[in-house]
């Protein structure tokens, strides 16, 4: 165990797994000597060269691209996005070579790549830095996706993400990089798998439902309902393709009362599918409509920032909204 | 290895061109090419041209449902199989590459599996017409999304450079696909990588309708090598020997170390731009005609006639040779049956996911 922040724990799996494996490489734009504009690429460059930390130019269009052609001859690339706005350039790439590449080959050719990349707001950035696209992700058959949310599921996730076979979309919740230092798990072999849950808060109250950087202020909500008296039992998803169903149906089925916080864009979002699955499964244990807070179907504003996020205050009216129905 | 005097100089006046019209060498070079080599190109440019025939004629039978044909390019593809190394170097193909593919090594049953979607298809039905692909020889799997597999090229070959494997990639497109923001990606990655591939626009100067001077100001493609710091050559695409020649002097470059090549090869389409176009709507018949009078095939055999390696007796032999392979292809592929409705749930992922396997039980039940 060793204490690390997100963004530093970022850097250690990936040299961990460059050391145990060299056909892992990394590739993006600033990756090599400047360590990547948030630092996840630290030291890599010094370790093993330019080989295997590769700056490329400054197009999104062909990072992905090219990490999808060495993907296919045999190499194991982990991309980074500088910022998950940037991506879209790169997101016929995606959308149209490497999600669907095992299945139109028929599985003769596979695209094991990760593509990180560091997502969702509360950094001052405006709209072209800030956003927390997923759902385009998670829309598109053959990516899977995830979102952690603490130094040591990033850790987890990011290892399984690159032994993976498939495509993994791999977002950071660029403002809990460096805002939790928690112990992490030194040993090359942790990993976490994908689909699976985890239960932050254990209540009998309300569920909360959450995932990436909304995380935190979802647990604050749930702290301050601890002060109100109010027992909150809080799921953070972890992974949204696969997503975990089987723990948030039997928590809703145990509670019958649930808020679904997402800072990405209500409409379509992420957890309108968490809902219409709970209406689907689970009407009749429902005490309450599934309550979605998330972030507006407005681009992500600038100046109100702060207000865009669906913050504690936010959280604990869409909580009392549930418990009052 | 890289020869000290280069046989073609890039960015030339003239599109590099060997075979005359009545198919005299007009090379400043020695041929260096024997008669199995030789036959081995005209096979392959009759191969691909029966294949589309028969393409075209089971969709017109309702056997398949699109076809994008590739009589009048014959000359560039064979032209750029035969500079590879089969089984060993990679090919990024578009979807009229037919000729190509099959020069490469795929086999008619393959083809026409693919084709008709039946189990006969490696790629298990999973595309429509004129997308073939196979793991085993090295042809990455056809995208219909213009120029979406160039960057995918430029990676596999700075992976083979990173391995130093003395492989290479070659990829081929349209000139609309020169167009496309991921042509610039590629290139420019690619010229700043070194990276071990070739690049080879089929130029038939029509993007579907919209004709050479609407897609680009540029006087040729070849000059926007320039740009991304490679060398750029135009060739008769309709001349199998330039086209080969040009082509294997790039794959000779990208094999030695000395990085990516653009070579524009000057085709023309004969067909339409697929069974669904029409393109008497804006392609005049005399200009449809006076490209077929520089047949790729025609010239090629004239070529062969002169040196004496071929004649009428050859001619009859080998269409009939290829029409019964075709012919047993064809009852093979479609004998193998259609695929069946279940395989539509497999290879969205390595393994099935919980999600997917319920729908596959909806819709079975």
């Amino acid at each position: 165990m060793s204490s690390q922040t997100m963004v530093q724990t970022i850097a250690r799996t990936l040299d961990q797994e460059m050391g145990r494996d060299e056909r892992v490489v990394v590739m993006g734009q600033d990756v090599g000597k400047r360590g990547g504009v948030f630092l996840a690429t630290e030291k890599l460059f010094d370790k093993y060269g330019p080989d295997r930390v590769i700056d490329t130019p400054l197009s999104e269009a062909a990072i992905i691209g090219s990490a999808l052609g060495m993907a296919v001859h045999g190499l194991r690339p982990v991309a980074e996005i500088q910022f998950s706005d940037y991506v879209f350039p790169g997101f016929d790439q995606l959308v149209s070579q490497v999600a669907k590449l095992r299945y139109r080959s028929g599985g003769q050719f596979t695209a094991p790549l990760v593509v990180r990349m560091p997502s969702g707001g509360g950094v001052k950035g405006g709209h072209h830095h800030s956003q927390s696209p997923e759902t385009h992700f998670v829309h598109t058959a053959g990516l899977k996706v995830v979102y952690p949310s603490t130094p040591t599921d990033a850790r987890g996730l990011l290892r399984t993400a690159i032994r993976d076979e498939d495509p993994v979309v791999f977002m950071e919740p660029k403002r809990l990089y460096r805002a939790i230092k928690e112990d992490v798990p030194d040993d090359p072999e942790f990993a976490l798998p994908f689909g699976r849950a985890v239960v932050r808060r254990q209540g009998e109250d309300v569920v909360l439902v959450s995932y990436g950087g909304s995380m935190a202020e979802t647990l604050k909500a749930a702290d301050a309902l601890t002060e109100q008296g109010v027992s909150a039992h809080v799921i953070d998803l972890r992974s949204l393709m696969p997503w975990d169903r089987e723990t948030v149906l039997d928590a809703v089925a145990r509670v019958g009362r649930v808020v679904l916080v997402s800072e990405a864009p209500r409409t379509a979002g992420f957890m309108s599918e968490v809902a219409a699955t709970l209406a689907e499964e689970a009407l009749d244990l429902l005490l309450a409509p599934p309550l979605r807070v998330t972030g507006f179907d407005t681009p992500y504003p600038y100046a109100q920032d702060r207000e865009y996020l669906p913050g504690p205050n936010r959280i604990l009216k869409g909580v009392k909204r549930v418990l009052d129905y | 290895m890289i020869r000290d005097s280069q046989l073609f100089q890039p960015f030339g006046d003239e599109p590099i061109s060997l075979i005359g019209e009545s198919g005299e060498w007009k090379g400043t070079f020695d041929l260096d090419l024997g008669p199995d080599a030789l036959l081995g190109m005209y096979h392959d440019l009759v191969a691909g041209r029966m294949m589309d025939e028969r393409l075209s004629r089971l969709q017109r039978q309702g056997k398949l449902s699109f076809v994008a044909p590739s009589a009048g390019h014959e000359g560039a593809q064979v032209g750029v199989a035969h500079a590879l190394r089969r089984g060993r170097d990679w090919l990024f193909p578009y979807y009229r590459d037919t000729t190509l593919v099959l020069a490469f090594g795929l086999s008619y049953r393959e083809m026409l599996g693919q084709a008709m979607a039946t189990r006969a298809d490696t790629n298990r039905g999973r595309q429509m017409p004129s997308h073939n692909g196979s793991r085993d020889l090295n042809i990455f799997t056809i995208a219909s999304p213009i120029a979406s597999h160039i960057a995918p090229a430029v990676g596999a070959a700075i992976s083979m450079k990173i391995q130093d494997n003395g492989q290479v990639a070659v990829t081929t497109f349209g000139d609309g696909a020169t167009s496309e923001g991921d042509f610039h990606a590629a290139l420019n990655f690619a010229g700043a990588q070194g990276a071990p591939v070739v690049f080879v626009c089929e130029n038939n100067r029509y993007a579907i309708s919209v004709e050479y001077n609407k897609q680009t100001g540029a006087e040729s493609i070849a000059a926007k090598a320039h740009a991304y710091g490679m060398p750029g050559y135009t060739v008769d695409g309709m001349d199998v020997l330039a086209s080969f020649y040009v082509m294997r002097e790039a794959v000779e470059r990208a094999r030695g170390g000395l990085g990516p090549t653009l070579v524009e090869t000057l085709v023309y389409r004969y067909g339409a731009h697929s069974s669904s176009d029409d393109d008497s709507r804006y392609r005049p018949r005399e200009e449809v005609e006076a490209w077929k009078r520089r047949d790729p095939l025609q010239r090629f055999r004239a070529f062969l006639e002169r040196r004496d390696l071929w004649d009428e007796d050859a001619e009859t032999e080998l269409r009939s040779e290829i029409d019964e392979a075709l012919k047993t292809a064809t009852a093979e592929a479609e004998a193998a049956g259609p695929v069946p409705v279940a395989w539509m749930f497999d290879d969205v992922f390595a393994r099935p996911l919980p999600h997917l396997e319920e729908q596959r039980r909806d819709l079975l039940e």
